[in-house]
């Protein structure tokens, strides 16, 4: 499966989702995994659904 | 160990179990003319599967040669060791004679290289710089037997030559024996020149006393010197037996192409005498001369093409399927003319291409291959039907279903369409594709005269969502009754199920990207299409990402504007735009190279060895080609808030601009970012910036010629081209008022908004509304720079886009 602490990369504008930061602008505190962001969450830059996001490296 | 080249996926011997080492010799821009035609066409990706395809047919290491006058060979050699490293198993041998485009290579090589070559021909200048960057990078080299006289043509003066090379790659530079293969350049024997009549008995001399006077040295030959100015039938046969003698001889490697090796044993014995006689010129009894009778023996021996077994063991049909799902348009011609003989051109398309583009849309869905990829098929697709319609009757094919396809009123996107388009067509539907900004009464004239059986319709913006909203009615009062497929950014299924389904009468479906378009045709045939509907209770609602905190600060200072008023700037250098592209979004989102279920060393391999170079071309070639022409309207105007709106004073008038506000906390509306009367007024940057015309024209031109790939590419760089433009713009802007004075050092800076204040495009998400291009242009008059408005407000040419630029602290994205 997804190995933790796996960043995701908005593949609409680049916006990077650090599960060690956590998202402040949708209230995500520091530690929750991507997978476990809830399905309504949006990229916060560019409000890109989850779908659009794409394992960073 | 024994001594070996390695790629980035595999080490490989040099001295195989069976001699010799395969050298692939066809991409060579001097020695192919077809590789050379690819490269000077720049098509780089041609050129990678020249090399893969001698790959596929044994060679072990991969010739890759791109000196040739007029061309850039560093710009070349570097593209196509980048592209071949990451695609080729087999080692690459780096052909230059240029130190600059060895050393470059080397170092970006990811594995153990060969250089071709070094010689004597300059008295030992080039030769030592090259055997520096070998011993550097751990390269191995392959040594020509010429010195300053040239080419050596007895075996004694190839063995001094030899000699003396080994004495200063090894003594003077520390390579070792067996990093060097010596090259002893044998002349034809075919020339009929009384000099030459032993070239080959010097040649194998040599290869021998190298072998035994120069321990653990290597040997390599271009084996089919041998044989120039011979028929390619009798050529073949020569070269065959030369390279057996030769290895019998002790040569270690053989630059060939693998394929037009033949097996000694195919070989009948006579053919085989008749070659030795030539090769060890023996004297005949009848015929004395044995080039005479080599030339008699072949010559009522005419070229069976079957010996060209280049199709391998494959049918034709499996070829051709593999071709699609390759994206290989590569001999197509040879394999169509092939299956015509059997098959009806319209059975091909049916039975093989159809079922190949099916095959391909199904990987796709499941996340197997990308989008660009798809592409590539769908242009092998095209060119196959291309290709046979001038064997079909007329009457065949009408009876596929007919989809008419057009971008809405006012809006000039065509990409969605296109691709919708590219994706159907090349699934064996029949489309009428009518254009952008085409009214509702033209779309229903098009779809009664070509019998549509379904109506595609795209659109990108909010106000096209709208206009399909409203015209719907106007398709029911005109009788249509054919299913509807609605496409665009601004749709969602929500707004297609409550607004547009209930005001037609056939079905309405919401169709999120051109393979849904191709399931929702397939599902109209199937007799099972539905409209769309929208369940509210088990939807998922987006949440609103933003600041929290709707305190908005007062007392900020307003900055000082360099000037107050419109200016134009047209001398922008594009070059300087790249660095603030946003390669993430161009590579994953525009191009569709998403990593997905790839793991990260396969997906940075695509990325550094397909996708990067493809970039860098696209930025060469926007460039040399002047396709992105930097135009700039801009200015600072004083300005006051009032409620949702800012006044601002141009050319001694007032213009309104009425923002939206959040209808949910924290409530933010752009016009919070700017002080009202009371507090003093304020200062608003406006602009509106372009890359100009032409690259709506170089895309146009690509999709005409259904290069859909590089469509799709040029169309997505295009795109981030001119954000970029707006980035750098803003940047200046930001500079100009003093405000943070900080530029946001590359493309992740801009995205995070690592700068104070902020530019909000109209059309965005903190203001969708295009309404506010009337106050705009009205005083920043962008149509001196070639920018003007269609009916609903959006701007032409497509690669423009325009913003107000607020100093506030606090301003940052968000969406209403």
């Amino acid at each position: 499966m997804t190995p933790a602490k796996e960043r995701y990369i908005c593949a609409n504008c680049g916006y990077i989702y650090d599960p060690a930061v956590g998202d402040p602008m949708n209230a995500i505190p520091p530690g929750v995994e991507f997978a476990e962001l809830p399905d309504e969450w949006v990229c916060p830059m560019c409000y890109a659904t989850k779908e659009q996001f794409d394992p960073l490296d | 160990m024994k001594p070996s080249v390695a790629s980035l996926y595999q080490a490989v011997e040099l001295q195989q179990e069976i001699p010799p080492l395969l050298i692939g010799e066809r991409a060579n821009a001097n020695g192919s003319k077809k590789f050379r035609e690819l490269l000077l066409a720049d098509d780089y990706q041609a050129c990678v599967k020249v090399a893969l395809e001698q790959e596929a047919r044994g060679a072990h290491v991969i010739d890759l040669c791109t000196a040739y006058a007029g061309r850039d060979e560093l710009a070349d050699l570097t593209t196509l060791v980048r592209l071949c490293a990451g695609a080729l198993k087999a080692p690459l041998m780096i052909d230059s004679t240029t130190p600059a485009c060895i050393e470059a290579c080397l170092r970006l090589y990811p594995g153990r290289a060969i250089v071709n070559s070094i010689n004597l021909e300059d008295g030992g200048v080039n030769i030592r710089r090259i055997c520096r960057a070998a011993k550097k990078y751990g390269a191995a080299v392959v040594a020509l037997t010429i010195d300053e006289k040239g080419m050596a043509m007895t075996a004694a003066e190839k063995v001094r030559i030899a000699r003396a090379i080994h004495a200063i790659a090894v003594d003077e530079y520390g390579l070792r024996s067996r990093d060097l293969l010596f090259d002893c350049l044998t002349f034809t024997v075919g020339s009929g020149d009384a000099n030459l009549r032993d070239a080959a008995v010097q040649t194998l001399e040599a290869i021998r006393r190298i072998k035994a006077e120069l321990p653990g040295c290597l040997t390599v030959l271009g084996v089919s010197n041998i044989s120039f100015g011979l028929a390619p039938q009798a050529r073949r046969i020569l070269n065959s037996v030369f390279l057996h003698e030769a290895v019998a001889a002790g040569l270690d490697a053989a630059i060939v192409d693998a394929a037009k090796i033949v097996p000694l044993a195919r070989i009948p014995a006579e053919d085989r005498e008749v070659c030795l006689d030539l090769l060890y010129n023996r004297q005949g009894e009848e015929v004395k001369d044995p080039l005479m009778r080599f030339i008699a023996h072949f010559s009522d021996k005419a070229a069976t093409p079957a010996e060209d077994g280049q199709e391998g063991d494959s049918k034709p049909e499996e070829q051709l399927f593999q071709m699609v799902m390759d994206g290989d348009k590569e001999q197509l011609e040879d394999v169509l003319a092939i299956l015509r003989q059997r098959f009806r051109p319209i059975d091909i398309i049916n039975q093989i291409l159809v079922p190949a583009m099916r095959h391909v849309g199904e990987l796709f869905g499941k996340g197997e291959i990308l989008l660009p990829f798809v592409l590539q098929s769908a242009e092998v697709m095209k060119a196959s039907v291309t290709l046979l319609e001038p064997f079909m009757d007329k009457a065949e094919g009408t009876a596929a279903t007919t989809v008419l396809l057009a971008t809405v009123q006012g809006d000039v996107h065509d990409i969605g369409k296109n691709l919708v388009d590219i994706i159907l067509s090349n699934n064996g539907y029949l489309v009428h594709n009518i254009g952008i900004k085409v009214p509702a009464e033209t779309i229903i004239e098009k779809a009664r005269e070509v019998r549509a059986d379904l109506i595609g319709l795209s659109g990108l913006l909010v106000k096209s969502a709208i206009i399909m909203q409203e015209s719907m009615a106007q398709y029911r009062e005109a009788g249509l009754t054919v299913p509807i497929l609605l496409g665009g950014a601004a749709l969602t299924p929500k707004f297609v199920a409550e607004s547009c389904v209930p005001q037609y009468d056939a079905p309405v479906v919401y169709c999120a990207d051109a393979f849904a378009g191709l399931k929702a045709v397939q599902e109209f045939e199937a007799g099972t299409l539905t409209a769309t509907v929208y369940d509210g209770a088990t939807a998922v609602k987006a949440m609103k990402p933003g600041i929290r905190v709707a305190e908005i600060d007062r007392t900020n200072p307003v900055p000082v504007p360099p000037f107050l008023g419109q200016r134009y700037v047209e001398d922008i250098d594009p070059a300087v735009l790249f660095s603030l592209i946003n390669v993430e979004a161009l590579f994953r989102g525009r191009w569709g190279y998403r990593r997905g279920k790839m793991g990260a060393g396969e997906y940075a391999d695509l990325i550094e060895g397909t996708v990067r170079p493809l970039y860098e071309e696209l930025q060469r070639k926007a460039l040399a080609g002047g396709w992105i022409q930097p135009r700039v309207s801009y200015g600072y105007f004083p300005c006051r808030a009032e409620g949702d709106a800012v006044i601002v004073q141009a050319d001694g008038a007032e213009h309104r601009f009425s923002f939206p506000r959040q209808a949910e906390a924290p409530f933010l509306c752009i016009a919070d970012y700017f002080k009202t009367a009371g507090e003093g007024g304020d200062i608003a940057g406006f602009f509106v910036v372009t890359i100009g015309p032409k690259m709506s024209e170089e895309t146009a031109r690509l999709y005409q010629a259904d290069a859909y790939h590089e469509y799709l590419l040029l169309h997505g760089f295009s795109v981030e081209v001119t954000d970029a433009l707006a980035e750098y713009w803003h940047g200046v802007m930001r500079r100009e008022m003093g405000v943070g004075g900080t530029q946001a050092q590359n493309a992740l800076g801009a995205v995070t908004q690592n700068y104070q204040g902020s530019r909000y495009g109209f059309g965005y998400p903190a203001c969708p509304d295009l309404e506010a291009h009337k106050p705009l242009f009205a005083f920043l008059k962008p149509e001196a720079i070639g920018i003007t408005l269609t009916e609903n407000m959006q701007m032409v040419p497509e690669q423009t886009t325009s913003a107000i630029v607020a100093h506030h602290p606090q301003a940052k994205y968000f969406a209403v």
